[in-house]
């Protein structure tokens, strides 16, 4: 009961930040768009298309519309979602704030624990709106009901998940929304990106072997959030998922970068 | 009963100063307090008041030393189901109505959800907060935070309830609402921890107090021991015939004040019961005897002003 209202209560904060209400308005934008593109397209567009290509040819517009919807929702999480949990532990950690909290008979652990899974929740039901939403358009219009896309949702709210806990940490450390916001941004558009990319972006020009291992050993230690969205986008293709190794290596750095929140809330004083 | 109760207990913290190594909030501090008693917390500024109340509710970690509440380890955090705390400059989530923090940190403290609305409009109507419990608490004065911080340090029904600087802010007449709310509770059986800078209102409510000064324990005691000057008593009596007036002059050191007012001292209960037999046996009718005190206020500012 104590835990799930924290749980609850980071929902009631998510939305009564203007940033989150910002993010649920943009999701309703995109699906309208979806609704209305697709009547355009199956008086015009994807009539024509069936015609000249056959049943493949509407599957492979849709699935193209799905990969798509991943970069898009991607981004509206990085840019809305980041934003707006990074001020949660800060804030929790107010003076005022925090000595109410812990005087509650709720563990540390659990205390982090409510605020990572109430998070994570928040944009699993998000992500569930605008891709479920996207998804049933796109299926109930083109007659092609693609459920892969809908592992998206999963494979979406765990790259979030990863950096989250990335959040939370710096959020212990600094009690600062704005030094959190920037770590995540940094790390989710320039040192992942260019770390997936590593062998065409800096191999090519660096044949020093200890850089490369330096660069190798930071993409295995690292949340592979660019590698989630690919595996993401392979499962809607269907093309043969390489490699989990990015899931699984993100996954332990999530769980690391929880246990070690979880440690240093239970030691520090407020 | 000891309700809580501390052993040796030690605090020091990091200095920012490199000069320092360690600034020391709390030394050696032993204390307990029983139950259904109001316990008055008193010291300057940085005296370690709060970190005192942050360690007794798992809020801060003592350095060394041990803590009971309920007779329980701290580290078991369950005792905060019985526990209310008013911290003091709390701060709540300003996008929510009185009610929603109500049942929010009522729901916190581990309450069922029926028990939680109950309460709520409970402690809303008895903290005079029944008006405002649909506007967001971003639009409460200082005053009606105070009271609505109240109302959440007791909504749980806690058996003890930590009180730090439960006045503050709050006007005359609902400060006196708020002494009488606590006579009330400690009739109840609660026990109650408060940690107040005025002196009077601790004067008024509390049944013992303990001061503190640069983390140690200075005092501790009942307020009326305390704040006893010496072992004078002022007796007002019926008139006093002139002859006796010497007798109390010459043999019992009395101080007279007027023919029917005057000043005794006894060092003990015994001399000052034989001496009240004796007024008795000389047919003086004793309209009252007052021991001479001084003000809490002033008994701790030559308490501290003497050891800074």
């Amino acid at each position: 009961m104590i835990f799930l209202t924290l749980v609850l209560s980071t929902f009631r904060e998510a939305i009564a930040k203007k940033i989150f209400i910002g993010f649920f308005a943009i999701s309703t934008l995109i699906i309208l768009i979806f609704l209305f593109l697709i009547n355009v397209d199956s008086i015009e567009g994807m009539v024509d298309l069936m015609e000249s290509s056959g049943q493949e040819g509407v599957k492979n517009l849709v699935i193209g519309f799905q990969v798509a919807m991943i970069d898009i929702s991607y981004l509206l999480i990085i840019t809305f979602c980041f934003i707006s949990v990074s001020s949660f532990i800060p804030s929790m950690l107010e003076k005022g704030n925090i000595d109410l909290l812990l005087s509650k008979p709720i563990s540390r652990s659990n205390i982090i624990l409510a605020k990572f899974i109430g998070g994570v929740l928040l944009i699993f039901v998000s992500l569930v709106y605008l891709i479920g939403f996207v998804w049933l358009i796109l299926s109930s219009k083109s007659g092609f009901w693609h459920v892969p896309f809908l592992y998206s949702i999963f494979w979406l709210t765990l790259s979030f998940a990863v950096i989250y806990s990335l959040i939370i940490l710096i959020g212990l450390f600094s009690q600062s929304t704005i030094l959190s916001i920037i770590i995540s941004l940094f790390l989710v558009f320039i040192v992942c990106p260019v770390l997936a990319a590593r062998e065409m972006v800096i191999f090519s020009f660096i044949e020093n072997a200890s850089v490369r291992f330096v660069v190798n050993f930071l993409y295995y230690i690292l949340p592979k959030t660019s590698d989630i969205n690919k595996i993401s986008s392979d499962i809607i293709t269907g093309q043969p998922v390489v490699s989990y190794m990015p899931v699984y290596s993100s996954v332990l750095f999530m769980l690391v970068m929880l246990s070690v929140s979880i440690y240093i809330f239970r030691k520090k004083d407020y | 009963m000891s309700i809580i109760s501390t052993k040796n207990l030690n605090k020091d913290y990091p200095s920012r100063n490199f000069a320092e190594k360690k600034i020391t909030a709390l030394s050696n501090f032993s204390f307990d307090v029983q139950d259904s008693e109001i316990f008055g917390l008193l010291g300057p500024n940085g005296a370690g008041k709060t970190t005192l109340i942050k360690i007794i509710l798992g809020i801060t970690f003592p350095t060394s030393g041990e803590v009971k509440v309920f007779d329980k380890d701290i580290s078991d955090y369950t005792y905060k189901r019985k526990v209310g705390y008013l911290p003091e400059n709390h701060k709540f989530p300003n996008y929510l109505t009185g009610e929603q923090t109500l049942h929010y940190f009522g729901k916190l403290s581990g309450l069922p959800a029926n028990e939680v609305k109950k309460k709520t409009n409970e402690y809303l109507s008895l903290t005079g907060m029944e008006k405002w419990r649909k506007t967001k608490i971003k639009k409460y004065s200082k005053g009606m935070l105070q009271r609505l911080g109240l109302a959440q340090a007791l909504l749980n029904n806690p058996e003890i309830i930590f009180l730090d600087e439960p006045t503050d802010g709050v006007d005359p007449i609902g400060r006196k609402e708020i002494r009488d709310l606590l006579k009330e509770l400690k009739l109840r059986g609660r026990t109650i921890f408060l940690n107040s800078h005025l002196l009077s209102e601790v004067e008024l409510v509390c049944d013992r107090i303990a001061i503190l000064n640069k983390g140690s324990l200075v005092k501790s005691g009942r307020v009326d021991d305390i704040t006893a000057l010496s072992n004078n008593y002022i007796f007002h009596t019926s008139d006093i015939p002139d002859d006796f007036i010497n007798t109390l002059l010459s043999e019992y050191k009395a101080v007279i004040k007027s023919k029917n007012e005057f000043q005794f001292n006894a060092n003990t209960v015994t001399e000052l019961n034989d001496f009240i037999d004796y007024l008795r046996n000389r047919k003086i009718l004793i309209h009252g005897i007052v021991r001479e005190k001084d003000t809490l206020e002033n008994m701790f500012i030559s308490l501290i002003g003497s050891q800074n």
